[in-house]
Protein backbone atom coordinates (compact mmCIF):
# COMPACT_ATOMS: atom_id res chain seq x y z
CA UNK A 1 0.00 0.00 0.00
CA UNK A 2 1.34 3.55 -1.06
CA UNK A 3 0.29 6.38 1.57
CA UNK A 4 0.45 9.43 -0.14
CA UNK A 5 0.35 13.07 1.64
CA UNK A 6 -2.17 15.12 0.58
CA UNK A 7 -1.66 18.83 0.51
CA UNK A 8 -5.05 20.89 1.59
CA UNK A 9 -5.95 24.10 -0.02
CA UNK A 10 -5.27 27.30 2.30
CA UNK A 11 -8.43 27.70 3.05
CA UNK A 12 -9.00 24.37 4.47
CA UNK A 13 -8.48 23.56 8.34
CA UNK A 14 -4.80 21.85 8.08
CA UNK A 15 -3.89 19.73 11.37
CA UNK A 16 -1.13 22.21 12.08
CA UNK A 17 -3.56 25.43 11.72
CA UNK A 18 -5.74 23.53 14.37
CA UNK A 19 -3.18 23.08 17.10
CA UNK A 20 -1.47 26.57 16.83
CA UNK A 21 -5.25 27.54 17.21
CA UNK A 22 -6.24 25.40 19.98
CA UNK A 23 -3.06 26.32 21.65
CA UNK A 24 -4.34 30.29 21.55
CA UNK A 25 -7.37 29.27 22.44
CA UNK A 26 -5.57 27.32 25.80
CA UNK A 27 -3.48 30.76 26.59
CA UNK A 28 -6.82 33.06 25.72
CA UNK A 29 -8.40 30.47 28.76
CA UNK A 30 -5.69 30.31 30.69
CA UNK A 31 -5.32 34.16 31.34
CA UNK A 32 -8.72 34.79 31.71
CA UNK A 33 -8.97 33.83 35.30
CA UNK A 34 -5.90 36.35 35.88
CA UNK A 35 -7.93 39.20 34.12
CA UNK A 36 -11.37 38.51 35.63
CA UNK A 37 -9.62 38.82 39.03
CA UNK A 38 -7.87 41.89 38.22
CA UNK A 39 -11.58 43.20 37.05
CA UNK A 40 -13.04 41.91 40.07
CA UNK A 41 -9.85 43.73 42.22
CA UNK A 42 -10.72 46.59 40.81
CA UNK A 43 -14.55 46.79 41.52
CA UNK A 44 -13.92 45.55 44.75
CA UNK A 45 -16.21 47.89 47.06
CA UNK A 46 -13.92 47.54 50.45
CA UNK A 47 -12.17 49.74 52.67
CA UNK A 48 -9.62 51.63 51.19
CA UNK A 49 -7.11 51.74 53.64
CA UNK A 50 -3.73 52.11 53.33
CA UNK A 51 -2.01 48.68 54.54
CA UNK A 52 0.78 49.61 57.17
CA UNK A 53 4.60 48.95 56.29
CA UNK A 54 6.19 46.00 57.61
CA UNK A 55 8.95 48.30 58.10
CA UNK A 56 9.71 51.82 58.48
CA UNK A 57 12.80 53.99 59.32
CA UNK A 58 11.04 56.24 61.29
CA UNK A 59 10.93 53.65 64.13
CA UNK A 60 14.24 53.04 64.52
CA UNK A 61 14.88 56.04 67.74
CA UNK A 62 11.79 54.16 69.50
CA UNK A 63 13.08 50.65 68.80
CA UNK A 64 16.89 51.82 69.61
CA UNK A 65 15.55 53.10 72.95
CA UNK A 66 13.12 49.56 73.48
CA UNK A 67 16.98 47.84 72.98
CA UNK A 68 18.65 49.84 75.24
CA UNK A 69 16.26 49.54 78.19
CA UNK A 70 16.18 45.44 77.56
CA UNK A 71 20.38 45.59 77.31
CA UNK A 72 19.75 47.49 81.20
CA UNK A 73 17.23 45.38 82.05
CA UNK A 74 19.90 41.85 81.36
CA UNK A 75 22.52 43.92 83.21
CA UNK A 76 20.12 44.39 86.30
CA UNK A 77 19.39 40.50 86.14
CA UNK A 78 22.56 39.65 86.13
CA UNK A 79 23.32 41.52 89.72
CA UNK A 80 20.61 39.86 90.32
CA UNK A 81 21.61 36.31 89.49
CA UNK A 82 25.14 36.65 91.82
CA UNK A 83 23.28 37.19 94.43
CA UNK A 84 20.67 34.47 94.29
CA UNK A 85 21.10 30.74 95.07
CA UNK A 86 19.61 27.38 94.08
CA UNK A 87 16.23 27.17 91.97
CA UNK A 88 15.76 31.04 93.00
CA UNK A 89 19.36 31.64 90.99
CA UNK A 90 17.52 29.66 87.96
CA UNK A 91 14.54 31.19 87.91
CA UNK A 92 16.04 34.55 87.57
CA UNK A 93 18.72 33.93 85.35
CA UNK A 94 16.11 32.44 82.65
CA UNK A 95 14.38 35.60 82.90
CA UNK A 96 17.91 37.38 82.20
CA UNK A 97 18.52 35.05 79.30
CA UNK A 98 14.70 36.09 77.90
CA UNK A 99 16.12 39.90 78.14
CA UNK A 100 19.48 39.09 76.63
CA UNK A 101 17.40 37.46 74.00
CA UNK A 102 14.98 40.45 73.50
CA UNK A 103 18.27 43.25 73.52
CA UNK A 104 19.25 40.51 70.60
CA UNK A 105 16.33 40.69 68.68
CA UNK A 106 16.11 43.88 68.66
CA UNK A 107 19.32 44.66 67.71
CA UNK A 108 19.23 42.06 65.06
CA UNK A 109 15.96 43.61 63.29
CA UNK A 110 17.57 46.79 63.74
CA UNK A 111 21.28 45.44 62.11
CA UNK A 112 23.46 48.53 60.83
CA UNK A 113 20.99 50.52 62.23
CA UNK A 114 21.02 49.78 65.80
CA UNK A 115 23.05 52.29 68.09
CA UNK A 116 25.54 51.06 70.97
CA UNK A 117 23.41 49.98 74.10
CA UNK A 118 24.13 50.96 77.69
CA UNK A 119 24.62 47.77 79.75
CA UNK A 120 24.41 50.29 82.80
CA UNK A 121 22.19 47.90 85.36
CA UNK A 122 18.88 49.94 86.23
CA UNK A 123 18.54 49.46 90.01
CA UNK A 124 21.16 46.96 92.39
CA UNK A 125 18.71 43.92 93.37
CA UNK A 126 20.05 42.51 96.83
CA UNK A 127 18.65 41.20 100.03
CA UNK A 128 16.13 38.30 100.20
CA UNK A 129 15.14 36.65 96.75
CA UNK A 130 11.53 38.40 97.64
CA UNK A 131 13.21 41.67 97.80
CA UNK A 132 14.70 41.36 94.06
CA UNK A 133 11.47 40.12 93.12
CA UNK A 134 9.44 42.88 94.22
CA UNK A 135 12.46 45.55 92.82
CA UNK A 136 12.23 43.52 89.58
CA UNK A 137 8.72 43.62 89.28
CA UNK A 138 8.02 47.01 89.46
CA UNK A 139 10.85 46.99 86.73
CA UNK A 140 9.15 44.54 84.34
CA UNK A 141 5.95 46.42 85.32
CA UNK A 142 7.65 50.04 83.78
CA UNK A 143 9.47 47.92 80.94
CA UNK A 144 6.02 46.76 79.81
CA UNK A 145 4.41 50.17 80.09
CA UNK A 146 7.19 51.46 77.95
CA UNK A 147 6.68 49.00 75.27
CA UNK A 148 2.61 49.19 74.94
CA UNK A 149 3.21 52.66 74.72
CA UNK A 150 5.51 52.58 72.15
CA UNK A 151 3.21 50.69 69.73
CA UNK A 152 1.19 53.07 69.92
CA UNK A 153 4.02 54.68 67.30
CA UNK A 154 5.63 52.25 65.86
CA UNK A 155 4.14 52.38 62.52
CA UNK A 156 6.23 49.09 60.70
CA UNK A 157 4.14 45.47 61.30
CA UNK A 158 7.08 43.69 62.13
CA UNK A 159 8.23 45.93 64.38
CA UNK A 160 5.20 45.93 66.21
CA UNK A 161 4.59 42.23 66.26
CA UNK A 162 8.26 41.66 67.88
CA UNK A 163 7.56 44.18 70.74
CA UNK A 164 4.44 42.65 71.16
CA UNK A 165 5.53 38.99 71.39
CA UNK A 166 7.81 40.55 73.86
CA UNK A 167 5.17 42.52 75.79
CA UNK A 168 3.51 38.98 76.34
CA UNK A 169 6.33 37.37 77.78
CA UNK A 170 7.64 40.07 79.69
CA UNK A 171 3.48 40.69 81.91
CA UNK A 172 3.98 37.10 82.36
CA UNK A 173 7.37 38.27 84.82
CA UNK A 174 5.72 40.79 86.43
CA UNK A 175 2.80 38.55 88.12
CA UNK A 176 5.24 35.57 88.93
CA UNK A 177 7.93 38.27 90.61
CA UNK A 178 5.01 40.06 92.25
CA UNK A 179 3.45 36.51 93.87
CA UNK A 180 7.21 35.35 94.55
CA UNK A 181 7.58 38.78 96.21
CA UNK A 182 4.85 38.13 98.47
CA UNK A 183 1.81 39.62 97.28
CA UNK A 184 -1.51 37.88 97.49
CA UNK A 185 -1.91 35.77 93.85
CA UNK A 186 -5.64 36.49 93.84
CA UNK A 187 -4.17 40.57 93.93
CA UNK A 188 -2.12 40.22 91.24
CA UNK A 189 -4.67 38.24 88.48
CA UNK B 1 6.48 2.26 -0.71
CA UNK B 2 5.16 1.55 2.69
CA UNK B 3 4.60 -1.70 3.88
CA UNK B 4 2.37 -1.33 6.97
CA UNK B 5 -0.50 -3.06 7.28
CA UNK B 6 -3.46 -0.65 6.67
CA UNK B 7 -5.11 -0.33 10.64
CA UNK B 8 -8.56 -0.48 11.22
CA UNK B 9 -8.20 2.66 13.62
CA UNK B 10 -8.05 4.80 10.54
CA UNK B 11 -7.96 8.82 11.65
CA UNK B 12 -10.96 9.55 9.75
CA UNK B 13 -12.89 6.29 11.65
CA UNK B 14 -11.70 8.02 14.96
CA UNK B 15 -12.97 11.28 14.09
CA UNK B 16 -15.99 9.90 12.61
CA UNK B 17 -16.74 7.83 15.89
CA UNK B 18 -15.70 10.40 18.11
CA UNK B 19 -18.02 12.98 16.27
CA UNK B 20 -21.07 10.61 16.58
CA UNK B 21 -20.23 10.48 20.56
CA UNK B 22 -20.21 14.25 20.66
CA UNK B 23 -23.63 14.26 18.91
CA UNK B 24 -25.28 11.38 20.51
CA UNK B 25 -23.80 12.78 24.02
CA UNK B 26 -25.83 16.78 23.03
CA UNK B 27 -28.89 14.83 21.84
CA UNK B 28 -28.95 13.11 25.62
CA UNK B 29 -28.33 16.25 27.75
CA UNK B 30 -30.99 18.04 25.81
CA UNK B 31 -33.31 15.73 26.29
CA UNK B 32 -32.51 15.18 30.29
CA UNK B 33 -32.36 17.88 32.47
CA UNK B 34 -35.55 18.37 32.67
CA UNK B 35 -35.41 20.45 36.24
CA UNK B 36 -32.66 23.31 34.47
CA UNK B 37 -36.02 25.23 34.20
CA UNK B 38 -35.39 27.23 30.87
CA UNK B 39 -31.62 26.84 30.70
CA UNK B 40 -30.76 25.11 27.33
CA UNK B 41 -28.40 22.03 28.71
CA UNK B 42 -24.86 21.65 27.02
CA UNK B 43 -22.41 19.48 27.63
CA UNK B 44 -20.35 20.13 30.57
CA UNK B 45 -22.71 22.38 32.05
CA UNK B 46 -22.29 22.71 35.98
CA UNK B 47 -24.44 24.82 38.35
CA UNK B 48 -24.29 27.83 38.90
CA UNK B 49 -21.99 28.90 41.67
CA UNK B 50 -22.84 31.79 44.14
CA UNK B 51 -19.33 33.94 44.57
CA UNK B 52 -18.19 34.23 48.13
CA UNK B 53 -18.74 37.74 49.31
CA UNK B 54 -15.40 39.23 49.67
CA UNK B 55 -14.68 40.04 53.44
CA UNK B 56 -11.86 41.94 54.90
CA UNK B 57 -10.03 41.90 58.04
CA UNK B 58 -10.62 45.59 58.88
CA UNK B 59 -9.94 46.69 62.65
CA UNK B 60 -13.55 46.85 63.41
CA UNK B 61 -13.48 42.56 62.51
CA UNK B 62 -10.11 42.68 64.43
CA UNK B 63 -12.06 44.08 67.67
CA UNK B 64 -15.56 42.44 66.79
CA UNK B 65 -13.30 39.06 67.15
CA UNK B 66 -11.33 39.63 70.02
CA UNK B 67 -14.95 40.65 71.64
CA UNK B 68 -16.46 36.81 70.72
CA UNK B 69 -13.07 35.55 71.72
CA UNK B 70 -13.67 37.56 75.46
CA UNK B 71 -16.98 36.72 75.71
CA UNK B 72 -16.35 32.86 74.82
CA UNK B 73 -13.50 32.86 77.71
CA UNK B 74 -16.80 34.83 80.42
CA UNK B 75 -18.82 32.54 79.54
CA UNK B 76 -16.64 28.91 79.73
CA UNK B 77 -15.00 29.86 83.18
CA UNK B 78 -18.77 30.79 84.01
CA UNK B 79 -19.91 27.26 82.65
CA UNK B 80 -21.26 25.23 85.92
CA UNK B 81 -19.23 22.09 84.74
CA UNK B 82 -16.48 24.20 85.56
CA UNK B 83 -17.65 25.90 88.98
CA UNK B 84 -18.84 22.91 90.41
CA UNK B 85 -15.52 21.31 90.06
CA UNK B 86 -13.15 24.29 91.22
CA UNK B 87 -11.71 23.96 94.44
CA UNK B 88 -12.70 26.52 97.19
CA UNK B 89 -9.33 28.41 96.88
CA UNK B 90 -9.89 28.62 92.90
CA UNK B 91 -13.31 29.72 92.88
CA UNK B 92 -12.16 33.00 93.76
CA UNK B 93 -9.95 33.15 90.70
CA UNK B 94 -12.06 32.16 87.93
CA UNK B 95 -15.31 34.01 89.27
CA UNK B 96 -12.32 37.27 88.77
CA UNK B 97 -11.38 36.46 85.40
CA UNK B 98 -14.57 35.93 84.03
CA UNK B 99 -15.86 38.52 85.65
CA UNK B 100 -12.32 40.32 83.80
CA UNK B 101 -13.53 39.61 80.58
CA UNK B 102 -16.80 40.46 80.80
CA UNK B 103 -15.19 43.89 81.64
CA UNK B 104 -13.36 43.47 78.32
CA UNK B 105 -16.45 43.46 76.98
CA UNK B 106 -17.40 46.75 77.52
CA UNK B 107 -13.83 48.27 77.25
CA UNK B 108 -14.06 46.70 73.40
CA UNK B 109 -17.58 47.82 72.51
CA UNK B 110 -16.71 52.16 72.48
CA UNK B 111 -13.98 50.83 69.88
CA UNK B 112 -16.33 48.97 67.66
CA UNK B 113 -18.91 51.50 67.92
CA UNK B 114 -16.30 54.75 67.23
CA UNK B 115 -15.13 53.12 63.66
CA UNK B 116 -18.70 52.43 62.49
CA UNK B 117 -19.00 48.58 63.73
CA UNK B 118 -21.79 46.78 65.89
CA UNK B 119 -20.57 45.57 68.97
CA UNK B 120 -20.23 41.65 69.86
CA UNK B 121 -22.33 40.35 72.46
CA UNK B 122 -22.01 36.31 71.84
CA UNK B 123 -19.56 34.04 72.01
CA UNK B 124 -17.41 32.92 69.47
CA UNK B 125 -19.52 30.18 67.87
CA UNK B 126 -16.96 28.87 65.16
CA UNK B 127 -14.38 28.33 68.08
CA UNK B 128 -16.97 27.10 70.50
CA UNK B 129 -17.84 24.44 68.08
CA UNK B 130 -13.91 23.83 67.34
CA UNK B 131 -12.93 23.64 70.68
CA UNK B 132 -14.62 25.47 73.44
CA UNK B 133 -17.42 23.14 73.54
CA UNK B 134 -15.34 20.06 73.54
CA UNK B 135 -12.86 21.04 76.49
CA UNK B 136 -16.23 21.70 78.70
CA UNK B 137 -17.21 18.27 77.97
CA UNK B 138 -14.15 17.17 78.64
CA UNK B 139 -14.21 18.88 82.03
CA UNK B 140 -17.40 17.68 82.59
CA UNK B 141 -16.46 14.00 82.09
CA UNK B 142 -12.69 14.29 84.10
CA UNK B 143 -14.42 15.61 86.95
CA UNK B 144 -10.75 16.23 88.18
CA UNK B 145 -10.71 19.75 90.15
CA UNK B 146 -7.20 19.94 88.50
CA UNK B 147 -8.70 20.89 84.82
CA UNK B 148 -10.55 23.89 85.85
CA UNK B 149 -7.26 25.15 86.19
CA UNK B 150 -5.82 23.76 83.39
CA UNK B 151 -8.26 25.07 81.57
CA UNK B 152 -8.02 28.72 83.02
CA UNK B 153 -4.28 28.45 81.72
CA UNK B 154 -5.41 27.66 78.19
CA UNK B 155 -7.81 30.04 78.08
CA UNK B 156 -5.51 33.08 79.46
CA UNK B 157 -2.78 32.10 77.14
CA UNK B 158 -5.46 31.98 74.03
CA UNK B 159 -6.67 35.38 74.84
CA UNK B 160 -3.03 36.82 74.92
CA UNK B 161 -1.81 35.68 72.14
CA UNK B 162 -4.96 36.62 70.07
CA UNK B 163 -4.16 39.68 71.19
CA UNK B 164 -0.70 39.46 70.21
CA UNK B 165 -1.49 37.61 66.75
CA UNK B 166 -4.24 40.76 66.01
CA UNK B 167 -1.19 43.77 66.22
CA UNK B 168 0.48 41.93 62.84
CA UNK B 169 -3.00 42.97 61.58
CA UNK B 170 -4.07 45.74 63.01
CA UNK B 171 -4.11 48.80 60.67
CA UNK B 172 -4.04 51.74 63.59
CA UNK B 173 -1.12 52.14 66.04
CA UNK B 174 -3.17 53.30 68.50
CA UNK B 175 -5.20 50.07 67.89
CA UNK B 176 -2.40 48.25 68.61
CA UNK B 177 -1.71 49.54 72.16
CA UNK B 178 -5.26 49.29 73.75
CA UNK B 179 -5.42 45.31 72.23
CA UNK B 180 -1.59 44.50 74.26
CA UNK B 181 -2.78 46.31 77.08
CA UNK B 182 -5.90 43.72 76.67
CA UNK B 183 -3.13 40.96 75.75
CA UNK B 184 -1.02 41.67 78.72
CA UNK B 185 -3.53 41.40 81.65
CA UNK B 186 -4.61 37.90 80.14
CA UNK B 187 -1.27 37.03 80.15
CA UNK B 188 -0.19 37.82 83.95
CA UNK B 189 -3.24 35.97 84.87
CA UNK B 190 -2.15 32.81 83.02
CA UNK B 191 0.72 33.31 84.79
CA UNK B 192 -0.88 33.33 88.36
CA UNK B 193 -2.82 30.24 86.66
CA UNK B 194 0.49 28.41 86.08
CA UNK B 195 2.26 29.54 89.80
CA UNK B 196 -1.26 27.85 91.39
CA UNK B 197 -0.72 24.54 89.37
CA UNK B 198 3.38 24.62 90.07
CA UNK B 199 4.78 27.67 92.73
CA UNK B 200 7.46 29.26 93.61
CA UNK B 201 10.44 29.71 91.73
CA UNK B 202 10.85 26.25 90.62
CA UNK B 203 8.09 26.52 88.74
CA UNK B 204 9.46 29.06 86.25
CA UNK B 205 11.08 27.37 84.09
CA UNK B 206 9.51 24.10 81.90
CA UNK B 207 10.58 20.60 83.24
CA UNK B 208 9.19 17.06 83.47
CA UNK B 209 8.36 14.76 86.38
CA UNK B 210 9.50 11.38 86.68
CA UNK B 211 7.05 9.97 84.21
CA UNK B 212 8.49 12.02 81.41
CA UNK B 213 5.71 14.24 81.66
CA UNK B 214 5.89 17.59 80.58
CA UNK B 215 5.03 20.15 83.82
CA UNK B 216 3.52 23.51 83.98
CA UNK B 217 5.70 26.03 83.54
CA UNK B 218 4.99 29.76 84.15
CA UNK B 219 7.96 31.60 81.78
CA UNK B 220 7.57 28.26 78.90
CA UNK B 221 9.02 30.76 76.13
CA UNK B 222 11.04 34.01 75.75
CA UNK B 223 8.79 35.31 73.36
CA UNK B 224 4.91 35.03 72.98
CA UNK B 225 3.95 32.40 70.78
CA UNK B 226 1.25 32.05 68.40
CA UNK B 227 0.97 28.66 68.23
CA UNK B 228 -2.06 26.44 69.06
CA UNK B 229 -2.25 26.53 73.29
CA UNK B 230 -2.69 22.85 74.50
CA UNK B 231 -4.20 21.38 77.17
CA UNK B 232 -4.95 18.02 78.58
CA UNK B 233 -7.93 17.83 80.29
CA UNK B 234 -10.79 15.40 80.79
CA UNK B 235 -10.47 11.60 82.14
CA UNK B 236 -7.48 9.26 82.31
CA UNK B 237 -7.42 7.13 79.29
CA UNK B 238 -6.42 3.06 79.24
CA UNK B 239 -2.74 4.45 78.25
CA UNK B 240 -2.79 6.80 81.22
CA UNK B 241 -2.81 9.56 79.66
CA UNK B 242 -5.55 12.49 79.08
CA UNK B 243 -7.14 14.04 75.95
CA UNK B 244 -4.92 16.87 74.71
CA UNK B 245 -6.64 19.77 72.68
CA UNK B 246 -5.73 22.47 70.94
CA UNK B 247 -6.93 25.87 70.99
CA UNK B 248 -6.02 28.14 68.23
CA UNK B 249 -6.22 31.86 68.22
CA UNK B 250 -9.01 32.96 65.34
CA UNK B 251 -8.54 32.51 61.97
CA UNK B 252 -10.11 34.37 58.64
CA UNK B 253 -12.93 31.66 59.19
CA UNK B 254 -13.84 32.47 62.69
CA UNK B 255 -13.63 36.21 62.41
CA UNK B 256 -16.57 38.11 63.05
CA UNK B 257 -16.84 40.47 59.94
Amino acid sequence: MVNRQVDLPEATTSRRRLIASLLAGGAVAATAPFLAGNASAADDSGPSTTAPPHRDSADNPTLNAALDRESRMAATYALAVGSAKGDDKAALLLVHDHHVAYAQALKGYLATTASSASTQPLANPSGSVAAMARQLAALEEETVAIHTSNLASLRGINAASLVASIITVEARHVAALNIIAGTSPIAVA
Amino acid sequence: MNNNTPSQLSRRNILRSGGAIVASGAVLAACGGGQHSGAIARIGSVPEIKKLETEHVTDVALLRTAMSVEKMVAVMLSDSRVTSLAESSVSPFIAKYAAAHETNLSVIAPLVTARGGQAVTEPNAKLMTAYGDNALTLVEAGKSPEDVLHLTLGLESLVAATYQYFVSLTNEAALRADMMRLGAASSRRAAVAAQLIRGGTVGFSPAINKKGEELIATLPTAFGTLSAVQVLLGPVNEVGTRAPLAMDTPSLNSMIY
